[in-house]
């Protein structure tokens, strides 16, 4: 997709937007569906169109119930929210990335492999392709929800709830049971939690650990009688795998923590090597960096994920980089 | 029928994303739905599959509100114990200082933007849109058909885009 491609013509994009508004009804028809399905497959640009007005309706949805929970001039703390009575449900994940979220319609669902462990305790690896999220409830009522292209194994055993993550990241919301600890193991660093909401990441032998709520112990590549790092909420640790006492803690913002769950690359002051990296996790058409200064630049800010076009046009923006696009890869190089 | 699935999911989700007003839900629901098809196997389907499809998915969709009472008493349950003290700092799960200030501006424009609409245009979208009122209550409210009000929401959205995009 060019960027002359996405100047979407007015006729479709109005198209669209009668669709949605319908689709929105309380009243959709398995007429409504036959003729929007229909609709759909006419051109690619007829769901491109779609796509586009689902992700701006999204966010002003969003900006909407901000404004409303957060009345302008009120200070920052969540003890006045409350006063505002939803009228919608209560429980409504809110669209950010339609774009990616239709990438991930095209990819398997996450492949589930059971096996018998050791000493019969039940064991499951669960992966999840480029471009797909999903979230995972376990027995114990925890749930985890895995970031795209990430694997990972959960073993439970009569005394302890094991996950071992491979290249991936995760948020868990692990149910509260302090006789079986839950424990994650990421490269050579383990977490330990009784309950508590945190998010993980392993990529590329680099683990970063924040904590949401609850505690937290995390235990980096540390000698055996060395006591973990505690880490409470808002607070995060980084560490490279192999490396001794390189562990840092520092603070995080809480809102910040699984960011990507909301369709959202929230960085501070990370390589753009990292950046292409998540991006490659999320679209099939590879990002690549064409020389070492662009690799090594460093970027704070949030990036909404929807198309990966516009993705990277925003981060030209953000960064002194230009990039060249091509069929079958982008390529950023050094302004 | 897993190959019709597979013909129509990108498409499935596009419509349940409109209706569960999030793409996630959406995917996720038509995630499950595949794990009905597969249960029925390779049967003929008598009429048209896709219609059968969007049957399945909608009364998937039903199930799924009707036990989301439950799971959103479980997150409000955790919502009131994120304001919590941690020392003398307060940790609250809010959006950045930066990001509300980002969306209050994109409202901001949007606002200014309403009230060059025809004022029934933009009562239904305040309505519907803002006061997170459903189609059939905005159309009560204002005294109006619910085709009206779809017309005067989908008018005031295409306003906004063509002026905020």
């Amino acid at each position: 997709m060019t960027r002359a491609q996405t100047d979407i013509d007015a006729g479709i994009a109005d198209a669209a937007i009668d669709w949605l508004v319908r689709l929105q009804g309380e009243t959709v028809t398995e007429r409504d569906w036959l003729d929007f399905d229909a609709w759909l497959t006419a051109s690619p640009a007829h769901a491109q169109a779609y796509d586009a007005v689902l992700a701006f309706d999204g966010r002003l949805d969003l900006d909407a119930r901000r404004a409303k929970a957060e009345p302008a001039g009120a200070p920052l703390t969540a003890a006045q929210g409350g006063k505002v009575v939803p009228l919608r449900p209560a429980r409504r994940a809110w669209i950010w990335s339609a774009g990616a979220a239709i990438a991930a319609a095209f990819v398997a669902g996450a492949v589930l492999l059971p096996a018998s462990g050791l000493l019969g305790a039940h064991e499951t690896t669960y992966v999840t392709g480029v471009g797909e999220r999903r979230t995972v409830a376990l027995e114990d009522g925890s749930r985890i929800e895995m970031n795209a292209a990430s694997r990972m194994t959960v073993r439970f055993e009569r005394h302890a709830r094991r996950v071992h993550m491979g290249d991936a990241q995760a948020f868990f919301d692990v149910a509260k049971d302090s006789s079986r600890p839950f424990l994650v193991s990421a490269g050579d660093t383990q977490v330990r939690v009784v309950g508590t909401r945190f998010d993980v990441r392993h990529r590329d032998g680099q683990v970063a650990v924040n904590v949401q709520r609850g505690l937290v112990e995390v235990r980096p590549n540390l000698p055996r009688d060395a006591a973990p790092f505690r880490l409470r909420p808002g607070q995060g640790l980084s560490h490279r795998k192999g490396q001794r006492a390189d562990a840092r803690v520092s603070t995080v913002a809480v809102e910040e923590i699984g960011g990507w769950r909301q369709g959202r690359l929230i960085y501070r002051d990370q390589p753009l090597s990292q950046i292409a990296g998540d991006m490659n996790r999320l679209f099939p058409r590879p990002v690549k960096l064409g020389d070492a200064e662009a690799a090594n630049m460093r970027l704070s800010g949030v990036l909404i994920v929807d198309d990966q076009d516009a993705m990277v046009d925003r981060l030209s923006h953000l960064l002194p980089v230009r990039t060249t696009t091509t069929d079958d890869a982008i390529v950023i190089r050094a302004r | 029928m897993t190959r019709l699935y597979g013909e129509k999911r990108a498409n499935l989700v596009r419509v349940f994303a409109a209706r569960l007003r999030s793409v996630s839900e959406a995917e996720d629901l038509i995630q499950d739905l595949y794990l009905k098809v597969q249960a029925l196997g390779e049967v003929e389907v008598e009429g048209d599959g896709s219609a059968l499809l969007f049957r399945m998915a909608n009364n998937l969709m039903l199930d799924r509100l009707r036990s989301q009472s439950r799971a959103g008493a479980r997150d409000e349950g955790w919502r009131s114990l994120q304001g919590m003290v941690l020392g003398d700092q307060q940790v609250a799960d809010v959006p950045s200082a930066e990001e509300v200030v980002a969306g209050r501006q994109r409202l901001g424009v949007m606002m200014a933007a309403l009230e060059t609409l025809p004022p029934q245009v933009a009562r239904a979208f305040t309505l519907h849109k803002l006061d997170g009122l459903s189609q059939a209550e905005t159309a009560v409210a204002m005294g109006v058909s619910r085709s009206s009000v779809e017309k005067h929401v989908s008018a005031a959205l295409k306003a906004l885009m063509a002026k905020l995009t």
